[in-house]
Parts: structure tokens; C-alpha cells; sequence
């Protein structure tokens, strides 16, 4: 079977993806009608193109919510890694500037370019879902990361690290670490965004769970390692009680670190982040936090890259979707027991 | 009146120590010991530092826009160079020079372009702003950069000297020179006299040019040092670290009483703005309040400091002309002449 022939015959592609990825894959329906979830509304100016066919020049557009971060630099990196074989296909990174209407303005541009494909970290669900409805009618796939638009918005695929599963097994391992007892605080990412407000729903009802252990206080830190400094210093204040803290990212889990190591009590509190980041784990090892949830941000890149080629080479295209395919990566608990588990080559 | 208690001439301490008090009562004893009061200050102290350099641009009636980005970029270049020379105590000190020496270099620039070309301060600030914010992207790759060694850079922001993290003595120190400088030598009064009446000052032979531009390159040192801190403090050198600085600075300034129209206000009034920001931010956190309500919270606050200052600037302007309408009678005198 030739690589076209693959291509198209390959009706169930992100679930095929999932599998090569390591990947856990949900809620593919491509029967058109029947499901409970919104259908794709409008139709596609699709034009199946060989992506690996060198005379064709494919372009695939990355547009991240914060391009200065280690995450969306990880995705970058994946998706590079992943197209890089073929000179024919160039990757253009966008910086969406943490801001929804620089986002919604790029797309618009990327659709008057007629990008084969679109790569996105919606930094707003909502204000990017008519972009992508839009992105997708013109016949660009959308493949968004870890933030899915708005539910009713149907597109190509959400490549994502699990959020709830992420607070969940967090709080299992703090529950352990804090001997099932004590008072724990959170510090938030932004509140409103739905990854950030899944990873504390499954933290809080997972900490449910433990009678002995009390939730103190929480406060925003906009995911920032530095405003995470602030807040931890008046927690530490604030909190006599308080022995463990759960921060939304590693950033501010870093930041919190770096407050109770300047107020010489590293050590004291268990401090756990979540993503993984190359400098989390290096302090996971070197024993100023406890923990965090790694996802390999450049498999969930190159995960997002495959889905990406493999719909521009294919026949289908969103209006045969009812829902829109999840991938979601495969999350790993590291704590300083199993953080030389990670290999050097796989921290981002 | 000899002897007579003036609101107006102590308000600044009388509100910072009824803000004090207030908080306490608020967020209980948490609030005031020694170590929470380190952490406050340590929170504002690289604020504080940028504000004793911006102070000198604000006096003479200008503004720089761009020392939130030159924060990041004076960080990025620090942190760049520790890591290329191999992180030893050696590479710490040339790190602080080449980011003091951009931050001098961007403030010559701003003064060359502003006096040279009469172009608004604000226009050419907010250019560079973006050019220094590209130029850390392009250093840096876009990317954050750890420098977590030597001991030497790291203790910058974590050394404590008699309990307080040293951030805050370096904040007090520039606070020191930056008020003997204004009130204690020829070029500080310099200073007041062009942003009061830029022109009088030329007739009167000061160097107008020249005192402006010395303005501009103190504020790009002041924000290079800050730089430095802030990046010891994050163990990191980033693009967008500190982009929100250049807000809190101008809050600090004219909560503390500097005019941005120039040749008004003073170091401590600058000093009391800043720490006021730094209470106001621990007090809300103290009291657990959510962030969704803290930035009304922190926006009323400074209306309130602000009119506050202004409507005892007014109060005094009253004083000094002999009543509201005295400036008319004055010139319906002239008139009638």
C-alpha cells in the first residue's frame, strides 16, 4: 500500500495516531448522525494534497497561546521534529502574544494564505471557535492543543494532556506524601480557562477523599513564576497549618519553590506542579518540589503534526465529524523516586 | 503659623501608617512581623529600584515606556552571559556590567533621539519597548533561560542581611543616592528646574540637552539593576519577564506625589507610592482575597491615593495664591491698570 493509498484508506486516523503515539484516544464518531454531540454545521473547501510528495509545497501554521513558554516551545520543537524528513513542508510559528484577539487576527491572515493546516493553543475557547469554524469551512484542518474551542465548534482534532486526571493524580500522591493529613493551598493559573479550571476540579475532589487533609486557601498566580513567588510568601504567612501546595503549571510550582527556599524552609511543604518541564524536574531532584505530572510535550507536537498531515493528504474532512476526535497524552506521576525515569533526551 | 500641625505636610506617612494599622487590624497578626514586612518589601523592591531612576525622567517632564521591556532584556543578557562564561563568580560581575552598560546605552539612545529629533518621549519609548522585547526573543530564542549557578548570582535575591533579603538594602540604597542626587547637588536642582520651565532653564545657562539625557540614561541603569535583581529573584532570564513593570512604576510615581508633567515630586514621596502598592498587594493576599477582586480592589485604592495627593496639591496652589479667586482678582487688578 502506497502512502496515498495509506493515507486515505485511513478512516480511523487519529485513532491510529493514538496508538503510535502512546496515546489514549476518545470519542471518535465519524458516522455523521445519531451521536448526542454537535454536528459540523456548513461545508469544506477541502482539496486533498500528498503532503509527502515533494512537488507539493505544504505549509503548516503553529499559532501557540505564549511562544516564550517551555511548553509551547516543546510543541514547536515536536512539530519541526515531526515534519522535518521532507523539505517540501515548512512550519511558520505565530506567537499569539497570550492574547485571543492576536490569535483570532493571525488565523484570519493564516486562512487568507490558505495554510494546508493550522496548529493552535486557543488562548480563549470561545473567541477563537468562529476562527476555527471559519479556518475549517475554507478547508484548512484545525488541530488544537491541549485547549478545545468552544464544544459546539467541530474540527479536525484536540491533541491534549490530561487536566482532570492531572489534579486527580496529583492529590493522590500529595495525600501520600503529606501522611494524609494537613493543610494544603492552591495557587491558579487563570481562572476561566478550561484546563487550567478541570486540573483543580480533579484536585479538590480527588483531596475530598481525605478527611485529614483541608484545603486552606487559593489565589491566582496567572501562571506566572514570579506573581507565584508573591502568593506563596503570603501563604506562608497566612497558613500556619499549611504543609502542602498544588500549583496549576510547574512555573509557579518553581516559584513557590524559590519562596520557601528564600524563607529557608525548603523541604517543609510538599510542592508539586503540573507539565513537566525540564527545570521542574530539576528540582524535583534537587528536592525543592515533590512532585509534578509530566506530559512529553514534544510527543503531544509531533502528535498534533501527524493528525495535521495525515488530514491534509486525506479524502475527509470535519463535516463528516460529529464530535471533534480527542487525543489525549499519557500522563506520568514523577516524584523524586522516579524522576530518573525521565531521560535526559525527553525533558523539554 | 509657627507650630501649627499641617495634614498636608505629613499625609504621606499619616496614610501609610493608617493603611499599616488598617491591614493589621484586617489580616491579623500575620500581617505584622518581621518577616512579612521583609516580604513585602523584597515584592516591591525591584519597583523600587526602577522608580529611583525613572524619578530623574519624570522631573523633567518625560517618560520611558520601555523599561518594563529593558527589565527583560538587561535580565536575558545577564543570565546569557554567567551562562556562556560557565556560571563562575567571575561571570557574575561581567554579566551585571554588560547589563548595566545596555541599560546605559538604551537610555542614551532615548535622550539622543528625544532631544536630537524633538520627538515625544513617549512615542520613541514605546518603540523601543518592542525593539527590546524582539532583541530578548532573538537572544534568548523566545525561549526561558535557567541560571540557577554560581551561588554568587543566585545570593543577589536570596542573601538575607539582618533577616531582610538584600533586594530590599539595594532598593534603599539607589533610594539614598537617587535623594542626595535631586535635593543635595547642583544637577539635582538642575533637574527640577528644566521639568518646571524647560525654557527659563536654557536662558539660565543650565544644559538643557545634556541634563535630559543624563535623565534617560540614569532610568536605563536604574532598570538594568532592577534587571539583574529580578532575574536573580526568577533564577531566569526571559523576554516577557517584567513587561508588566513599566505600569507599576508609573502607579508608584504618582501615587507618591511625582507629577509626569514634569519638575514636581520627590524621592521619598516616590518611595512612600511604592511601598503603599507593595502593603496594599500583601494585605489583599492576607486576606484571601480573590484575585478576580483584587484588581478592583488595587484600582480604587489607587484612585483614592491619587485624588488624595492631587486634591492637597490643589488645596496648597490655594494657599499659595491667596484663595480660589485670587488669580482673578489679581489680573482684573492688572486690567484695570
Amino acid at each position: 500500500m502506497d502512502r496515498r493509498t495509506f493515507l486515505t484508506a485511513a478512516a480511523a486516523a487519529p485513532l491510529a495516531l493514538g496508538t503510535l503515539a502512546g496515546c489514549t484516544f476518545e470519542k471518535v464518531d465519524r458516522t455523521g448522525g445519531g451521536g448526542s454531540g454537535a454536528v459540523a454545521a456548513g461545508s469544506s473547501n477541502k482539496v486533498t494534497v500528498d503532503p509527502y510528495n515533494a512537488e507539493n509545497q505544504i505549509r503548516i501554521a503553529y499559532v501557540a497561546h505564549d511562544l516564550s513558554t517551555p511548553n509551547n516551545q516543546a510543541w514547536l520543537e515536536g512539530i519541526q521534529r515531526e515534519c522535518s524528513s521532507w523539505d517540501n513542508i515548512t512550519i511558520d510559528s505565530f506567537n499569539g502574544e497570550s492574547s485571543a484577539e492576536t490569535q483570532v487576527t493571525l488565523m484570519a491572515d493564516i486562512i487568507n494564505q490558505q495554510y494546508n493546516a493550522v496548529i493552535l493553543q486557543c488562548s480563549d475557547g470561545a473567541a477563537l471557535a468562529s476562527s476555527v469554524a471559519q479556518a475549517e469551512s475554507a478547508g484548512i484542518p484545525v488541530i488544537t492543543l491541549n485547549l478545545d474551542c468552544s464544544s459546539d465548534t467541530v474540527h479536525s482534532a484536540l491533541v491534549m494532556a490530561v487536566d482532570y486526571d492531572a489534579g486527580r493524580l496529583a492529590a493522590e500522591k500529595m495525600a501520600e506524601q503529606m501522611g494524609e493529613k494537613g493543610g494544603v493551598a492552591i495557587i491558579q493559573g487563570v481562572p476561566g480557562l478550561t484546563r487550567t479550571d478541570n486540573l483543580e476540579r480533579g484536585f479538590r475532589d480527588t483531596i475530598a477523599n481525605y478527611p485529614g487533609i483541608t484545603i486552606v486557601g487559593a489565589n491566582s498566580a496567572a501562571f506566572e513564576k514570579e506573581k507565584a513567588r508573591t502568593v506563596m510568601e503570603a501563604f506562608m504567612q497566612q497558613y500556619d497549618g499549611m504543609t502542602g501546595v498544588f500549583c496549576i503549571n510547574d512555573a509557579m510550582a518553581e516559584g513557590a519553590a524559590l519562596a520557601a527556599d528564600n524563607a529557608g524552609k525548603r523541604g517543609k511543604y510538599i510542592i508539586w506542579g503540573a507539565d513537566g518541564e525540564s527545570d521542574a524536574l530539576t528540582m524535583i531532584e534537587n528536592g525543592q518540589m515533590s512532585g509534578t505530572i509530566y506530559t512529553n510535550s514534544w510527543d503531544e507536537g509531533s502528535t498534533a503534526a501527524k493528525i495535521a498531515l495525515l488530514m491534509i493528504g486525506s479524502e475527509y474532512n470535519y463535516t463528516v465529524l460529529t464530535k471533534t476526535p480527542q487525543v489525549v497524552m499519557e500522563p506520568i506521576v514523577v516524584t523524586a523516586e522516579t524522576v530518573g525515569s525521565i531521560s535526559q533526551e525527553d525533558r523539554w | 503659623m509657627r507650630g501649627k500641625f499641617s495634614f498636608n505636610t505629613y499625609s504621606k506617612p499619616i496614610i501609610l501608617i493608617a493603611f499599616i494599622v488598617v491591614l493589621w487590624l484586617l489580616a491579623g497578626s500575620n500581617f505584622m512581623n518581621v518577616s512579612n514586612i521583609g516580604s513585602v518589601l523584597n515584592s516591591v523592591s525591584v519597583i523600587g529600584i526602577m522608580v529611583c531612576g525613572t524619578i530623574f525622567v519624570f522631573l523633567i517632564g518625560g517618560i520611558d515606556l520601555s523599561i518594563g521591556a529593558l527589565l527583560g532584556l538587561t535580565g536575558v543578557v545577564c543570565v546569557e552571559v554567567i551562562n556562556a562564561l560557565g556560571a563562575t563568580p567571575g561571570s557574575v560581575f561581567v554579566g551585571i556590567l554588560a547589563a548595566v552598560a545596555v541599560g546605559a546605552l538604551a537610555g542614551l539612545f532615548h535622550g539622543f533621539i528625544v532631544t536630537t529629533f524633538n520627538i515625544p518621549a513617549f512615542l520613541v519609548t514605546f518603540a523601543t519597548q518592542t525593539a527590546f522585547t524582539g532583541m530578548s526573543m532573538v537572544i534568548t530564542g523566545n525561549k526561558i533561560v535557567s541560571c540557577t549557578q554560581p551561588p554568587l548570582f543566585t545570593g543577589i535575591a536570596a542573601t538575607k542581611i539582618l533577616m531582610l533579603p538584600l533586594p530590599i538594602y539595594f532598593m534603599l540604597l539607589m533610594a539614598l543616592i537617587s535623594w542626595f542626587v535631586l535635593r543635595r547637588t547642583v544637577f539635582g536642582r538642575q533637574i527640577y528646574a528644566v521639568g518646571g520651565n524647560p525654557t527659563a532653564a536654557e536662558i539660565s545657562g543650565i544644559n538643557v540637552k545634556g541634563r535630559s539625557i543624563a535623565c534617560y540614561v540614569l532610568s536605563g541603569v536604574a532598570a538594568a539593576i532592577g534587571g539583574v535583581v529580578l532575574a536573580s529573584m526568577n533564577q531566569q532570564g526571559m523576554a516577557s519577564q517584567g513587561a508588566d513593570y513599566v505600569n507599576s512604576v508609573i502607579t508608584a510615581g504618582v501615587i507618591g506625589g511625582v507629577s509626569l508633567l514634569g519638575g514636581e515630586g520627590t524621592v521619598p514621596g516616590a518611595m512612600y507610592g511604592t511601598v503603599l502598592m507593595g502593603l496594599l498587594t500583601n494585605g489583599l493576599n492576607l486576606m484571601g482575597v480573590d484575585s478576580t477582586q483584587a484588581g478592583l480592589v488595587t484600582g480604587v485604592v489607587t484612585i483614592a491615593a491619587v485624588a488624595l495627593d492631587a486634591a492637597q496639591h490643589l488645596d496648597q496652589s490655594k494657599r499659595k495664591a491667596g484663595g480660589l479667586f485670587a488669580g482673578l482678582t489679581k489680573r482684573k487688578d492688572v486690567a484695570a491698570s
